[in-house]
C-alpha cells in the first residue's frame, strides 16, 4: 500500500494464494532466483542477511517461526519482493502500517472488512472527500 | 464530490458528466499598495497549502471541525487569488462550464450580500462563470475594479465580514462550485472534427525564487486592481442546482501554523517594490468577448485595509510604498490554453 502526497491512498496488488506458507514462498523464489544465478543459494543469502544459513533453511521447511519484521524485510529486498507481501504472509503487519492502523483501529477494521470480497480492480484507489459541515 | 489534491480542490461531478471537474487553488501573491492607485493582475507565487480541518481536530477551534473543509495558513496583511481550472474537453473544443459563488466570512464576494444558497441573477448576479472567469483577485466594488483580498485578524475591525455585517463570526473562505447541466452543455458545446482544433499555447512561467491558540483569519479589502468580473454568459437554469458542492475554507495565521500541523508555512512573499524592482512581470487580462459586471454598492462601501487603519492609529500593513509596473504581460482570453500567471508548482 503506498501513501501518496496528496492524501489518496494507492492500493498496489498482489494476489498471493490463501495457503500460501511463508517458508514455502520464500524458498520458491529464492530458489527460482538460484537457478539463474548462484548468488541466490541459502548459504549466500543468508550471508547478506547476517543469519545462519541453517536458520533460513529451518525457515524456508517452516520449521521455525518466521523471522524478525526487519529481517523479512530485508529478505524481500534481497529476493526482489514486496516487503508487505511477504510481511503479510508471516501473519505480520509493518511498523508504519501499524501506527496508522492504531491511530483508528476501529474505522481501519471496519474498512478492510468492507473490502474483503471487492475484487482487486475497484480499490485501486481509495479517495477522500473533503468533508462538508454546518455553517 | 471534493478531494484534496496537491493543494488545489477538486470539485467532481461524474454523475452530471465525465468531464464536470473543476480545480479550485488558493494563490500566493504580492499585496498591491493600498494607495487607491489602480495596479495590473500580480502574479502567483505558488499555491497556499491546503490541509483537511479533521487532520488536526485537536488544534483548532471546535468551531472550524463543525464547518468541516480545509484549511490554509496566511500572514497577517498576506494577500491571495482564487485559481479556477476545468480540464480542457478536447471533443467539445471547451471546458466544462461552473458557476462558482465565493464568499468571505460569508459575505459574498462579488455582491457583498449574505450567503445564500443557490444562484441568483436578480437584482445582481451573485457568482462568477468558469472557464470565462480565469481568476478572482478580490471584491467586486467597481466595473473593472477589485480591491485586493488580504488576510486580517478575525475581530480586529478590518474584515468585509465585519464592515459589511458588524459582526466577526465566520471568518475564511466559502465557495460553492454548481456545474453545467448535462444536456445543456453537450447541446451548447457539440462535438467537433477534431482537425478544426487549433490550440494555441503561450506560456508564461515566473521562477520561484507558539503558541497555543489559533489566530482565525479572514479577508479585508486591500488596494485596487484592473479586473473584470464577467456577466453569465448562459442561461440562469442552465446550471444544475441538483449537483452542487461546497467547502468551507478556514484561514489560520501563518504565525501557528506550524503549531497546527507540525509544518511550516510559505515564507512572506516578497513585497511589491522589491518585485518590481526586480523587473519581474505583472499581467493583463483582456477579454472582449465577455461584460463585466458592475461593481457592489455594499462593497465598494467598505474601507480599504490601509485606510482603517489609518482612522484606528493602527500599523496594519508593514510595507505600503506605490509602485510603477513597466513589466506588464498582456494575456488574452481567445488564446489562453497554457497561459498561467502563477508559478507552476504541481
Amino acid at each position: 500500500m503506498q501513501k501518496c502526497l496528496d492524501g489518496v491512498v494507492s492500493i498496489k496488488y498482489y494476489t498471493v494464494p490463501m495457503n500460501t506458507d511463508f517458508g514455502r514462498y520464500v524458498r520458491s523464489k529464492r530458489e527460482a532466483l538460484h537457478e539463474k544465478r548462484a548468488e541466490y543459494s541459502v548459504r549466500k543469502v543468508a550471508g547478506r542477511l547476517q543469519i545462519q544459513p541453517s536458520y533460513l533453511s529451518k525457515v524456508e521447511r517452516g520449521e521455525v517461526a518466521p523471522p524478525s519484521e526487519d529481517t523479512i524485510v530485508r529478505l524481500a529486498r534481497d529476493l526482489n519482493e514486496d516487503p508487505d507481501v511477504l510481511l503479510a504472509l508471516a501473519g505480520k503487519v509493518s511498523k508504519d502500517l501499524r501506527s496508522v492502523i492504531m491511530k483508528r483501529p476501529k474505522l481501519f477494521a471496519e474498512l478492510i472488512r468492507q473490502l474483503k470480497d471487492v475484487p482487486d480492480h475497484s480499490i485501486l484507489r481509495v479517495v477522500r472527500e473533503v468533508r462538508d459541515g454546518n455553517w | 464530490m471534493i478531494e484534496l489534491k496537491n493543494n488545489s480542490l477538486t470539485f467532481s461531478f461524474p454523475e452530471v458528466h465525465p468531464s464536470a471537474c473543476l480545480t479550485i487553488n488558493f494563490q500566493r501573491t504580492l499585496r498591491i499598495p493600498d494607495d487607491d492607485k489602480e495596479y495590473p493582475l500580480p502574479p502567483g507565487l505558488g499555491r497556499f497549502p491546503l490541509q483537511h480541518v479533521d487532520d488536526y481536530s485537536k488544534h483548532v477551534p471546535a468551531s472550524w471541525i463543525e464547518h468541516g473543509g480545509v484549511m490554509l495558513p496566511m500572514y497577517q496583511s498576506e494577500a491571495m487569488w482564487i485559481n479556477f481550472h476545468s480540464d480542457y474537453d478536447i471533443d467539445r473544443a471547451t471546458s466544462y462550464p461552473f458557476a462558482i459563488k465565493v464568499a468571505t466570512g460569508k459575505t459574498n464576494a462579488v455582491t457583498g450580500s449574505e450567503w445564500t444558497r443557490g444562484l441568483n441573477r436578480d437584482p445582481k448576479q451573485d457568482y462568477v462563470v468558469s472557464p470565462e472567469q480565469p481568476w478572482l483577485d478580490g471584491y467586486c466594488v467597481e466595473e473593472g475594479l477589485i480591491r485586493q483580498f488580504v488576510a486580517m485578524p478575525l475581530g480586529a475591525g478590518y474584515t468585509a465580514e465585519e464592515q459589511v455585517t458588524g459582526k466577526a463570526e465566520h471568518g475564511g473562505l466559502q465557495i460553492a462550485v454548481y456545474p453545467m447541466r448535462r444536456e445543456i452543455y453537450e447541446r451548447r458545446f457539440p462535438k467537433c472534427d477534431r482537425e478544426e482544433l487549433a490550440m494555441e499555447s503561450t506560456c508564461y512561467y515566473l521562477d520561484e525564487k507558539g503558541p497555543t491558540y489559533v489566530a482565525d483569519m479572514g479577508l479585508a479589502p486591500g488596494g485596487r486592481m484592473r479586473q473584470e468580473i464577467y456577466r453569465d454568459p448562459y442561461d440562469l437554469t442552465d446550471w444544475d442546482p441538483d449537483h452542487s458542492s461546497r467547502c468551507f475554507v478556514h484561514i489560520a495565521n501563518s504565525m501557528v501554523w506550524h503549531q497546527i500541523t507540525g509544518e511550516y508555512p510559505p515564507t512572506t512573499p516578497p513585497t511589491a517594490q522589491e518585485y518590481t524592482r526586480a523587473g519581474l512581470p505583472w499581467f493583463e487580462w483582456y477579454d472582449d468577448k465577455n461584460a463585466a459586471l458592475k461593481g457592489s454598492e455594499k462593497l465598494s462601501a467598505m474601507k480599504s485595509v490601509a485606510t482603517l487603519g489609518k482612522e484606528k492609529k493602527d500599523v496594519p500593513m508593514s510595507e505600503n510604498s506605490p509602485v510603477d509596473p513597466d513589466n506588464v504581460v498582456i494575456l488574452h482570453s481567445d488564446s489562453r490554453t497554457g497561459q498561467v500567471r502563477e508559478f507552476r508548482d504541481e
